[in-house]
């Protein structure tokens, strides 16, 4: 099998929501000295960002979303451990979590999965998250962007308090602050000083490479 | 309410019938909002009937809406059926851990006792007292989530989602259980005089498609409006965010009424489906009803009316969802200023004004 070929039923292992055919065909990649990085770019990577945008043409749902990114994951495993350290470039990190008094996670985990997949290193902290945790993991591992999720109203104000300490430890200009969930609106991430707002999985991680770019969102 | 001429008993029969009225509906969805009234703290309505009740009924003749609503979470049915849930002190609740991991768990979930089991007893209580206090004037309901929502409730929203694509047989079990408990429940519910008010926020295709819903959704929605139909009551069916992929789904169930969130463009469901149903909706709970200002509030209720006061099967004015706990008075009152301003039939002078 040629490396598109490889690639390609990769990428519809994912986008079909098939694990063992992505388990497969990631063990045929390793078999056949692949490099596991194009694997995972080529296939995993494509397929997902597939399913993100049949998730955004109404197509897929989070269930379909979900058993795609769980086959992506089973890849992961997979050709991750097969990554050359040395060809391992330094991936931007992501500390991701939904904000405390709110344990609805089920956004979070989508926009997680959709920024993994494009290439960033998440620090996923979980949910009812308090506003310090987030500065303090941003802080220590060096994170670019603080992603805080919430579906409930009493817990907005959380997001804007996490901008507050980000100024009060001096590193505001250091971590991009974007912000999501369902009472959320762009409206809102202005007037809490956040850097961006996005109303979808797929669209934060434009967001995100938007706001590393310097580009402004 | 010597506000209004009508009682809101009075205005939603004669607004069914064509007849003259002297406002549109309105119905600023109070749920936690309520303890406000009464000076409680929200974990204070658990295992509190009557303050629930006095909260609600303090909240009625305060700003004079056209239903009252018992209400304190979604999880009140799951909770009874075994799922862990978590009441902070001052904020609604939420689910700690659903009933259930494994699908081999389903057959041991239990058939509720609404007179002993969970929270269930205390919001009958709320709905008795309440109905009593205010059941000749103003329609009392208690919230009953949709058997899709609590099987989601029962077994964790990711792995339902899960199940639904791999399992669907299981999940059909699952949904099955919980539709008979929650048809238990509404007989409960009946039997204080009040009428259940169903809400199935799961069911939106914000989060499922509109074909999962048909399958696992709809049926059961549709057995329990049949029921209720049976009982000689009118049915308000809410799911949240978006749903217009499955509006037609949703009046197929033969709901009453549609309370639609404002992530759905109301004009457009007046063209899909206002023939069939009445529309309730949909000012922005968030950023309008919580965040906004009064002459927000105003502006936003007059954009509803434009939109679909003229649907062919009515307009009940409503906040697209149950409103934040910390929605200021002020905002409450504003809504059903507007609605008063507009009177009715609305004063299209006022609001093209307002354009």
């Amino acid at each position: 099998m040629s490396h598109e070929v490889l690639f390609q039923a990769l990428s519809d292992s994912v986008v079909g929501m098939d694990e063992e055919s992505t388990r497969t065909h990631s063990n045929q990649a390793i078999a056949d000295g692949v490099d596991p990085v194009a694997a995972i770019e080529n296939g995993l990577v494509d397929g997902m960002n597939r399913a993100g945008t049949l998730f955004e043409t109404e197509e897929y749902f989070i269930p379909e979303l979900l058993l795609c990114s769980d086959a992506m994951y089973t890849g992961l495993d997979i050709l991750r451990p097969h990554i050359r350290r040395d060809s391992a470039e330094a991936r931007k990190k992501i500390v991701i979590g939904v904000v405390e008094g709110d344990t609805h996670d089920i956004g979070k985990n989508l926009v997680k999965i959709m920024l993994e997949a494009a290439g960033f290193e998440i620090i996923d902290l979980g949910r009812d998250i308090a506003p310090q945790r987030f500065v303090d993991e941003a802080i220590k591992s060096g994170a670019s962007v603080i992603a805080l999720s919430t579906l409930m109203t009493t817990t907005m104000d959380a997001m804007g308090e996490v901008v507050r300490l980000l100024q009060q430890a001096g590193v505001r200009d250091r971590v991009k602050v974007i912000v999501g969930g369902g009472p959320i609106s762009s409206g809102f991430a202005k007037r809490i000083g956040a850097d961006g707002y996005s109303g979808s999985a797929p669209a934060a991680v434009k967001l995100v490479q938007q706001l590393l770019s310097g580009v402004a969102a | 309410m010597s506000r209004d001429r009508l009682s809101p008993l009075e205005r939603l029969a004669a607004y069914v019938r064509g007849q003259p009225i002297d406002r549109l509906p309105c119905v600023p969805i109070v749920g936690n909002t309520a303890a406000r009234l009464v000076g409680a703290k929200v974990s204070a309505f658990r295992g509190n009937g009557r303050l629930l009740a006095n909260a609600h009924v303090a909240a009625y003749r305060r700003f004079g809406y056209d239903n009252i609503r018992i209400f304190t979470d979604l999880y009140t049915l799951a909770e009874a059926m075994g799922a862990q849930v978590h009441y902070p002190d001052d904020e609604t609740a939420y689910l700690a851990a659903p009933a259930l991991t494994t699908t081999e768990q389903i057959a041991s979930l239990r058939s509720i006792d609404p007179a002993k089991d969970g929270n269930l007893p205390h919001h009958l209580e709320a709905m008795e007292i309440a109905f009593k206090a205010v059941g000749h004037e103003v329609p009392v309901t208690g919230a009953l989530t949709g058997p899709f929502t609590t099987a989601s409730f029962l077994i964790g929203a990711d792995n339902l989602a899960r199940l639904m694509l791999r399992d669907p047989a299981a999940v059909h079990r699952l949904v099955e259980i919980a539709f008979v408990n929650t048809l238990a429940y509404a007989r409960a519910i009946l039997a204080t005089g009040a009428s259940p008010s169903l809400t199935d926020a799961m069911c939106s295709s914000t989060v499922i498609s509109p074909r999962q819903f048909r399958e696992f959704g709809a049926p059961y929605l549709r057995r329990l409006v049949d029921f209720l139909h049976s009982q000689k009551r009118s049915v308000t069916l809410h799911i949240c965010g978006k749903t217009h992929p499955i509006w037609t789904d949703m009046a197929d169930t033969g709901a009453d009424c549609l309370s639609l969130d404002n992530a759905a463009a109301l004009a457009d469901a007046k063209s899909a489906i206002g023939h069939r149903v009445r529309l309730m909706g949909n000012v922005p709970p968030s950023e309008i009803m919580l965040q906004g200002t009064p002459a927000q509030v105003r502006e936003s209720v007059f954009t509803t009316v434009r939109a679909a006061a003229d649907n062919p099967r009515g307009l009940v004015v409503a906040s697209g969802c149950s409103l934040p706990v910390e929605t200021p008075f002020a905002n409450i009152d504003a809504m059903l200023d507007a609605v008063r301003e507009l009177g009715w039939p609305v004063n299209s002078t006022a609001l093209q004004s307002a354009n």
